[in-house]
């Protein structure tokens, strides 16, 4: 069953795409369903697809190399759970956040597929509610935007801003962790 | 604009009178205009009332402060509470038998004394009699139960028995009191100490000749704690005897090994105020030198009890610095660094060696270089004003400031920057690592600043009184 345009609009990265060209996408968007714990995205995959959520509650984790008991371990640490409002999960997520939930109407990740066909993934994705979601892929994408040159703008500058926001991040990052091994250093 | 200030230019002898009087008369109509501002008259006031609140409070009320003072004995000390106890059974027992059975003792007493003194002069009267009653009460309580005199009526009899019953008890908790004290004073070694008394107290750990100085400057300036535990394993006397003749201080010993974390907990460092580790030479022959690696571990032994304790470490081999930096000590004191600068300064400008012998040697009561708090109102005037306050309001002279710089805190300046992940990994890797995410506040000097230099709450004077 393919998405209404409507729902296509909901997701942040299409909401100044006009009704008819959303309808367009959601002609090439299939809505998949998804139990809790099933990964939609893998860390370091390399893909050409965007993930569309429409319903339901995922956790974004990365892969960190961290001290514990028992020596230096590769450990999965949660970063933010993204949840739908319009419609909410279905059900309660299986497993209580231990980190920030962030909400919108409906929500894309792997945004970064629309601009380079073989994008890494940066982080793991997993669903912690029942999942409803779509595949857009950069083919497709790519012919729409061909077809209608007026979608690209928009959507390429919904994509490069959070690209621009991920930069500030990671700068900060740098920065903190610039301070901390000085800090370390020195005590 | 101080470039210009070379001391040639300042040895210049060719400054008019008139410009002195211009600069005197300056700072005279600044210090008008200071003392105009209405935050000093109302600092003047708050002074004037704290004066007046502190002479009522020294006005003695005698009765009051005795009575509270066994009221705080009564509660706290056990031994006392029970012996009390005993001493009003007794009281109670003596008044009660003398009423009920006064013609048996006073026939007794008359039987006992025969010929010797009497309190009525050729008889017993009451006073001989409850004074016999009275021995009957220590002879029974004692348990020791002579059996030269005892009550013949039921209703006395019957009162005896309770009295002794209730006798049993008190004597026994009696009893029990006195071991428990003695049993604690050789467990401790010492008294305990009242906690209540210890708050911002200073605790000097280790004892070398320095000590006995040390204190008489602290008990000179009286802004300073008085409150001071010496933890040592000195001698008892050898420390007794150069404790004694300081009228302000009162000083505590605890003769344990201050290198143990039970033992500077005896001496509350948790809520002391500043912890001075000198190099220790308790214990130790004449020619043998302090062992300074007990420096460094009590360093690191308080700053694990507490990490907010003022710590100033003495040390006599400059290669302990480091190791005192990584233990986070806040002062580390190094007693020769100046001995070369001294020694050139006597060729280089005769006159300030001995000015600093002075100063630092020749301090009385009151007099030489002291720190002192800045009034709150001052906060934010310039330094020139600072200044022109203390010179004509105590005639002091204002040299620079000392400054609580705060310390580093790596959470703080993080803030909410970057990913909230890589932040809390930063905190739990280091703290799991046992580095602590915060420096401690210190001290810093700011000497002679300019005149439009502004200070704030952090500072504090630094005045030659």
């Amino acid at each position: 069953m393919n998405p209404t345009a409507e729902q296509i609009q909901k997701i942040n990265h299409f909401s100044k795409v006009p009704k008819n060209m959303c309808a367009k996408i959601a002609s090439v968007v299939e809505i998949q369903d998804c139990k809790p714990k099933d990964s939609l995205l893998t860390e370091g995959d390399t893909g050409d697809t965007m993930v569309l959520v429409f319903q339901g509650q995922v956790e974004v984790s990365k892969n960190m190399m961290v001290k514990t008991a028992s020596g230096i371990a590769t450990s999965r640490k949660p970063i933010i759970r993204l949840e739908t409002t319009d419609p909410p999960p279905g059900s309660d997520p299986i497993t209580e956040p231990t980190v920030f939930v962030v909400e919108a109407p409906a929500f894309g990740i792997g945004e970064f597929s629309l601009v380079l066909d073989d994008a890494i993934r940066t982080a793991h994705v997993h669903a912690t509610t029942p999942v409803k979601y779509g595949i857009l892929t950069l083919d497709d994408f790519s012919n729409i935007v061909k077809d209608n040159p007026e979608i690209g703008g928009s959507v390429y500058f919904e994509v490069a801003k959070s690209a621009v926001q991920n930069l500030a991040t990671a700068s900060a990052d740098i920065s903190n962790l610039t301070q901390a091994f000085f800090f370390a250093l020195t005590r | 604009m101080t470039d210009d200030l070379t001391p040639d230019r300042i040895q210049d002898p060719d400054v008019s009178s008139s410009e002195l009087d211009d600069v005197i008369h300056a700072n005279k109509d600044l210090y008008d205009k200071l003392n105009q501002l209405p935050e000093i008259e109302a600092l003047q006031a708050i002074d004037e009332e704290e004066e007046k609140k502190t002479e009522e409070k020294e006005k003695p009320y005698p009765f009051a402060d005795a009575f509270s003072k066994l009221a705080a004995i009564y509660t706290e000390n056990e031994l006392v509470r029970y012996a009390a106890w005993a001493l009003l059974l007794i009281l109670i027992s003596t008044s009660a038998l003398t009423m009920i059975e006064y013609d048996m003792f006073k026939a007794s007493v008359t039987d006992h004394v025969g010929d010797t003194f009497f309190f009525g002069g050729d008889e017993a009267n009451w006073l001989d009699t409850f004074f016999h009653t009275f021995w009957w009460s220590i002879v029974t309580f004692t348990t020791v139960g002579y059996g030269d005199v005892s009550p013949v009526t039921h209703i006395g009899k019957f009162l005896t028995i309770i009295i002794m019953l209730l006798n049993f008890g008190v004597v026994t908790l009696l009893g029990g009191a006195v071991a428990s004290v003695l049993v604690a004073q050789r467990l401790t070694g010492d008294e305990t100490l009242d906690e209540t008394k210890y708050n911002g107290h200073l605790v000097i750990a280790g004892w070398n000749s320095y000590v006995p100085s040390i204190l008489k400057l602290i008990d000179a300036n009286r802004d300073s704690t008085d409150i001071i535990i010496l933890v040592n394993e000195m001698d008892q006397d050898i420390i007794q005897r150069a404790i004694a003749g300081f009228e302000r201080l009162d000083i505590t010993h605890i003769p344990e090994n201050f290198t143990q974390e039970p033992v500077l907990q005896k001496a509350f460092l948790d809520k002391a105020g500043t912890f001075m580790i000198l190099p220790d030479s308790s214990g130790l022959l004449p020619h043998e030198e302090p062992d300074e690696d007990k420096t460094v571990l009590t360093c690191l032994t308080a700053k694990s009890i507490s990490e907010a304790c003022n710590v100033i470490a003495h040390v006599l081999n400059p290669e302990n610095i480091s190791h005192l930096q990584r233990a986070n000590a806040n002062e580390i004191v190094i007693p020769d660094e100046h001995v070369p600068h001294l020694l050139a300064k006597h060729v280089t400008d005769p006159g300030v060696p001995q000015f600093f012998d002075d100063l630092i040697l020749k301090e009385e009561k009151d007099k030489g270089l002291q720190e002192v708090k800045i009034p709150r109102s001052l906060n934010g005037q310039s330094h020139n004003k600072i200044s022109a306050f203390y010179k004509f309001k105590y005639n002091w002279l204002l040299v620079g400031y000392a400054i609580r710089k705060a310390g580093f805190s790596l959470d703080e300046q993080m803030g909410e920057s970057g990913s909230p992940l890589i932040r809390n990994m930063i905190k739990e890797q280091l703290e799991g690592a046992g580095v602590n995410l915060t420096s401690d506040e210190h001290v810093i000097v700011e000497i002679n600043p300019p005149d439009d230099y502004t200070i704030d709450d952090k500072h504090s004077a630094l005045v030659l009184r």
